[in-house]
Formats: C-alpha cells, sequence, structure tokens
C-alpha cells in the first residue's frame, strides 16, 4: 500500500535531512522544498498528504504559503502543521487563522509532532495509523 | 509655540490677580498670546483644543480646590508644562505639587516680569528634555525586546537541528546505539533541554518587562496542580536523593488562575529547592488557607537546604540574580526563574515572597486569589442598586470527535473561547471561567442578563460565530443551550450583598449539574439538535 507523502518545506537543509529520517523511520514518504516558491509549485506536482512548513522562508514566507494554498482549489484540502522557531505568542494564532491545523515551536518534541501528523492524515492508511 | 509665540493659559478666577499676571506677561516678552478662563472646566476644555506652551493655575477656582485642581490638569495633557500661583499661604501645597509632576510655583503678590518669563522658560524647556528622555526610554526598552527576540529566534534554529540529530542517534534510526555513546548522547540531550529552557526564559522576561504576557485565569483545583508539579519533578528529586512531600489543606475551595502558569511557578520554586538542598534533605510543598486573609490561597515549597543569607533574600526576585556562592553553579540558569515567577503570581493579583535562615534552609511563598462567583457576577447582575429582571445561563459545549488530536482541540477550544467572549456584552453578560483543566469536553457558561426570548438571539449568534470560525470542521460538535436562572424574590431589607449571593448559588448549582451531565454522544438521529431549550425551566440533571 501506498506510503502517505509529507512535504517538509524548511530553508535549512540540515533540518530537512534530519526531519526526513524520522518521518520515514514513522513510514511516511517525504519530499521537500526550500523556499516558499518552491514549496506552492513542489505541492502542485507532487499532491503531498500533508505539509511541514516553516514561517521563516525566502521568496515568500510562510504566510505567503498558506494564503497560496487556502486560495487554490486543488491544495486547499491539503492540512499543514507549522514548524517554526518563530514565537507561539505572536504566531500561533495567526498561522491557524490562516488555514494550519497545528502550529509546532522549533525544537519540538518528536513525538508529540507525530501525533498530529498521525491525528492529521485523513484515515485512508489504516496500516500507518499507529507506526510501530 | 507656532509661530515663535508662548501660548499661555491663564487658569485664574480672581480678575485682579489675572490683571497683574496679564500685565507682566505683556511686559516681559512680546511673543506671549495669553488666554484667561476662570474655571478649571474651561481651562480643560480650552486645553483639549489646543494643548497651550505653558499652563499658569490659580488652585483655588470656583469648580475646584486644591491638589484636586493639578491633578486633574496633570491628567488632561501630561505633556504640557504646568506652573502653580500659589498665595502665601499655600506654598507647602505647591511643594507637593512639584514632587506630583508640575514644574514650578510662583508666589503672588510678589511676581516680577523677568521672574515670570524665566519660570515659564524654564518650565517648558523641562517638560520638553522629559518627554524626550521618556521616548529614549521607550525607544531602548523596545530595542532590547526585538534584539531579545531575534537573538532568542536564531538560537533556536541551531538549537533544532542538534536535538534533532541527537535524537535520530539516541532513537537507533543511524545504527545501534551502545551504552556508552548512549550515556555521552543522554548527556548532550539534557543540555539542549538547558538551552532550550534558558532562551525560553529570555523571551518570558522580556515580555514581563514590557507586559506583554497573558494569563488564562480558570477556575482550579489547586491540590491537583500541586500533584501535578510533584509528579513531574519526582524523578529530579529522586536522582539527587531529595524527598517530596505534600501537605493540601482540605478546606481549599477553587482558585482562580492560569494552570499553565501556576504550574510554572511551582516548577520553578520545586527545582530551585532540588538544587539547592543536599542529598538526603527533603522538600515540601503546601496549600493553606490563612484565617486573616480568607481571599487568598497560600501556597509554600520549603526546603532543607543550606539557605539564603539576608543580602540574597533582597535581591532574589530581581532578574539575573544569581547565587554567587551557590555550591551547584554548574549551567543552572540565566537567573531569570524567580523573577518570571514574581511576575506571573503579581499578574494573578498575588504576591511572593522568601523566609530563610543561613542553615536552615528556605521556604518561599506565595498567594493566589479564591474564586468567588458572587463577585464576579455582581456588576452583571446588580444593576442601578437592583437584581436584574432576568438572567439566563447559556450553555455551550464542545465535544472532540475520537480521531480529533489533543493539540488541535485545545486549540478549537481557545479560539471557540475568544470567539464566545466577542459574542457577550460586556457589561450585561459574564463568560464563567472555565472549571477543571483543559480536557476533553468543554463546557462554558455565560451569565446573560437577558430573558429567555433575547437569549435565543443570543445563543443564535454564538452558534454561527462558532462555527464560523473555531474549526468544527473535522474535530468535534457543538452544542448551545439556554436555560433561565430562578431568582431570589426582592424583600425589603434583604441586603444587595445576599441576594447576589443567592443567585451566584443558583448559577452555581446549574453549572455544576451541566458539567457533571456528560455531553451527548451523536446519535442515529444526527446532532443533538443545537440550541434546545425548555423556555423557563431549569436544567435538569440526568
Amino acid at each position: 500500500m501506498e506510503k502517505p507523502k509529507i512535504l517538509i518545506v524548511d530553508d535549512d537543509p540540515d533540518l530537512r535531512r534530519a526531519l526526513k529520517i524520522r518521518l520515514r523511520a514513522n513510514h511516511y514518504d517525504t519530499v521537500q522544498a526550500s523556499d516558499g516558491y518552491s514549496a506552492i509549485s513542489v505541492a502542485q506536482k507532487e499532491s503531498p498528504n500533508l505539509i511541514i512548513l516553516d514561517l521563516g522562508l525566502p521568496a515568500g514566507d510562510g504566510y505567503v504559503v498558506l494564503e497560496r494554498l487556502q486560495n487554490s482549489d486543488s491544495l486547499s484540502s491539503i492540512p499543514v502543521i507549522v514548524l517554526t522557531a518563530r514565537d507561539p505568542q505572536s504566531n500561533e494564532q495567526k498561522t491557524l487563522q490562516a488555514g494550519a491545523t497545528a502550529f509546532f515551536q522549533k525544537p519540538a518534541d518528536n513525538n508529540e509532532l507525530l501525533d498530529v501528523i498521525r491525528a492529521t492524515l485523513p484515515n485512508a492508511w489504516p496500516g500507518t495509523a499507529m507506526p510501530s | 509655540m507656532n509661530n515663535g509665540h508662548t501660548h499661555v493659559l491663564l487658569i485664574e478666577d480672581n480678575p485682579g490677580d489675572a490683571d497683574l499676571v496679564r500685565l507682566r506677561l505683556v511686559e516681559g516678552d512680546s511673543a506671549v498670546n495669553v488666554n484667561c478662563v476662570n474655571r478649571l472646566s474651561d481651562g480643560l476644555a480650552s486645553m483639549a483644543k489646543e494643548p497651550p506652551s505653558v499652563v499658569l493655575l490659580d488652585l483655588n477656582l470656583p469648580d475646584s480646590h486644591g491638589a484636586d485642581t493639578f491633578r486633574r490638569v496633570l491628567d488632561r495633557a501630561p505633556g504640557v508644562p504646568v506652573v502653580i500661583l500659589s498665595g502665601q499661604d499655600d506654598e507647602a501645597l505647591a511643594m507637593k505639587a512639584l514632587h506630583q509632576g508640575v514644574q514650578d510655583y510662583l508666589v503672588k503678590g510678589d511676581i516680577t516680569s523677568n521672574q515670570l518669563e524665566r519660570v515659564m522658560r524654564y518650565a517648558i524647556e523641562r517638560q520638553a528634555l522629559i518627554r524626550t528622555l521618556e521616548m529614549s526610554r521607550k525607544q531602548q526598552l523596545e530595542f532590547k525586546n526585538q534584539f531579545l527576540s531575534h537573538v532568542s529566534h536564531e538560537l533556536r534554529t541551531p538549537l533544532t537541528c542538534i536535538h534533532q540529530f541527537v535524537t535520530i542517534l539516541l532513537d537507533g534510526l543511524a545504527g545501534e546505539v551502545n551504552p556508552e555513546q548512549r550515556y555521552h548522547l543522554d548527556t548532550v540531550l539534557t543540555s539542549v533541554h538547558q538551552l532550550r529552557a534558558m532562551i525560553r526564559d529570555l523571551l518570558e522576561a522580556t515580555r514581563a518587562e514590557s507586559g506583554k504576557i497573558r494569563i488564562e485565569p480558570r477556575c482550579i483545583t489547586i491540590g491537583d496542580l500541586v500533584q501535578q508539579a510533584i509528579s513531574m519533578m519526582s524523578q529530579t528529586a529522586k536522582e539527587k536523593r531529595v524527598g517530596l512531600e505534600v501537605g493540601l489543606d482540605a478546606r481549599i475551595q477553587l482558585v482562580y488562575a492560569d494552570p499553565d502558569r501556576i504550574l510554572q511557578v511551582l516548577i520553578n520554586l520545586i527545582d530551585n529547592g532540588i538544587k539547592f538542598t543536599p542529598p538526603d534533605g527533603s522538600i515540601m510543598v503546601k496549600a493553606c488557607i490563612v484565617e486573616a486573609d480568607p481571599n487568598m490561597v497560600y501556597l509554600s515549597v520549603a526546603d532543607t537546604g543550606r539557605g539564603i543569607g539576608p543580602e540574597a533574600k533582597a535581591l532574589i526576585f530581581e532578574r539575573l540574580y544569581q547565587d554567587p556562592n551557590s555550591i551547584d553553579n554548574s549551567r543552572s540558569g540565566l537567573g531569570l526563574g524567580l523573577f518570571i515567577a514574581k511576575e506571573l503570581v503579581e499578574l494573578h493579583g498575588g504576591r511572593i515572597w522568601v523566609a530563610s535562615e543561613v542553615g536552615n534552609g528556605s521556604t518561599f511563598s506565595f498567594t493566589l486569589p479564591i474564586y468567588s462567583l458572587a463577585k464576579l457576577l455582581s456588576p452583571v447582575i446588580v444593576y442601578e442598586g437592583h437584581l436584574r429582571d432576568a438572567i439566563v445561563l447559556v450553555k455551550v459545549e464542545l465535544t472532540p470527535l475520537p480521531s480529533a488530536s489533543r493539540g488541535v482541540w485545545k486549540e478549537v477550544c481557545q479560539r471557540s473561547l475568544e470567539r464566545l467572549r466577542r459574542c457577550v456584552y460586556l457589561d450585561k453578560d459574564v463568560v464563567l471561567p472555565i472549571t477543571g483543566n483543559a480536557g476533553v469536553g468543554e463546557t462554558f457558561l455565560v451569565a446573560a442578563s437577558t430573558d429567555m426570548e433575547r437569549a435565543e438571539i443570543m445563543m443564535k449568534r454564538i452558534r454561527e460565530q462558532l462555527e464560523a470560525g473555531a474549526g468544527f470542521k473535522s474535530t468535534g460538535s457543538l452544542k448551545v443551550s439556554a436555560s433561565a436562572v430562578q431568582l431570589p424574590s426582592a424583600q425589603d431589607g434583604t441586603p444587595m450583598k445576599d441576594l447576589v449571593q443567592a443567585v451566584a448559588e443558583r448559577i452555581t448549582e446549574m453549572g455544576t449539574l451541566a458539567l457533571a451531565s456528560k455531553p451527548v454522544p451523536e446519535n442515529a438521529n444526527g446532532h443533538a439538535s443545537a440550541g434546545e431549550y425548555q423556555a423557563g425551566n431549569e436544567i435538569k440533571s440526568n
């Protein structure tokens, strides 16, 4: 059965690599984008099941990406988890209002992040509901 | 001040004095405009229309006397320099005025034009200096806040990377780890957590200083919170062989506080206690009521450590204070923990202090307000000295779907509460504090001074607002209902306090029943009809 695909959007290549290792170990496929512009094009090409989005990005920050996703018929239904170093007090509400499903401040607890990913993904992958 | 003229507002009711001052003004400086009024209210109105360069103020006017006069002028236009025209016999009052922000005073009767001119010019200059200083202080504070928030953001990025790869190694995702390697990696991870806590404290302290910390008080059982803090710290205590004990006063009722923030304070105090207590010592966490202060709960964390000297005691709640004689000064923190704790406690309306003697341990104590529904309700249910005609208790129940994640659901509840607060009239309705810790299903109660007919409109508004923006789509369901609160018949002579108490008790009873009856899960007939209520009836417990 096909694995759920997660798009990781972050300008830090090391962090993308780390998330990729973590997510693959939990039976998710990953694709990546390093800026706001390519985030949209990769999302269109790859149709991910979920997006993990940084806020501080070159070529259109996380808020621009959220807005573009919301305004796109094909992409607006993809759940977005924001993972950012920015302050939750001034960004959490704002990102959720802009359409994000959840907000995590870096460094986030791996188990909490995975819990939310599991809960957020549509239950189309019964085999992956509880990764080993 | 425009076109080089000095605009003088002269507030003086004695025509003779006014004329004399006016004469002296004209004698001295030709570029002076004088506007003379004889009542304070006229003076304040003129200041509101166009701020003068300087105010010359007599303190005894037909509509205001003494200290009140200059206080009202300073309140209205804090940036305008004020010079008092005092009588021979009230120089003492004029001196007092100087301490409260008045620039200078002149004694009527022996004012020369030179003196008047100089006093006014200096007053204007000094006021301008104060303004500049104040502005530069604000800019500096703002700059410091921006700098700190920028730095802590930049520090988080590499820290995240370290955290990620250490946990990847520890979880064996990059191959097997032998016990010695695991031991070293655990040390790295502990340091990562320390660094993360320091960055968090740095931001918190900055926020505290600029008044940007938010608290979300609810009614909480303080005992549960103490237990939670104890269980979170028990591992740390065990590792250092320090005992952790609890003493809870059974009489404690609900407390009105933000559970996350108070947990933060308790953990900070317990953590400090463990840090400064040698192995085989112990820590006692207590919550109790003090007869002399029945509106507060007293919480304390006592350790058997080496105690604090008087100099340290005076400074311990200051920002960046670190004990120079600490035996355990290994990367313990930034010295912000107690400063933040103090800010948090004070935001709740409590106070925090320490009692200690060198060699005899320390006891940190703080107070929190006891929750009183009557106090909270009184402005809403009493109007112009009478009970309102009708009061309705509106119940908003949020029930999560089993698939909803805890984090997302917490957000939905939070957003719902914020939207709910915007649905009510501030002066007529009150959203009651939520009882207990954020749990699975959330029930919000609104005491509204309205009748059932208008409650229906209110419920419609609440439903629309919450459904529109709180994010229920895939996370849970919403039910809104209402019931009338039976009001005590206001017999003559019953003190208002007792009536309010009776209503508060009634609402508590209704609210408790509402909270006790579990939200009905969706059944085969679809949603439990949102907005159902029985007009005029009371909620019946199941």
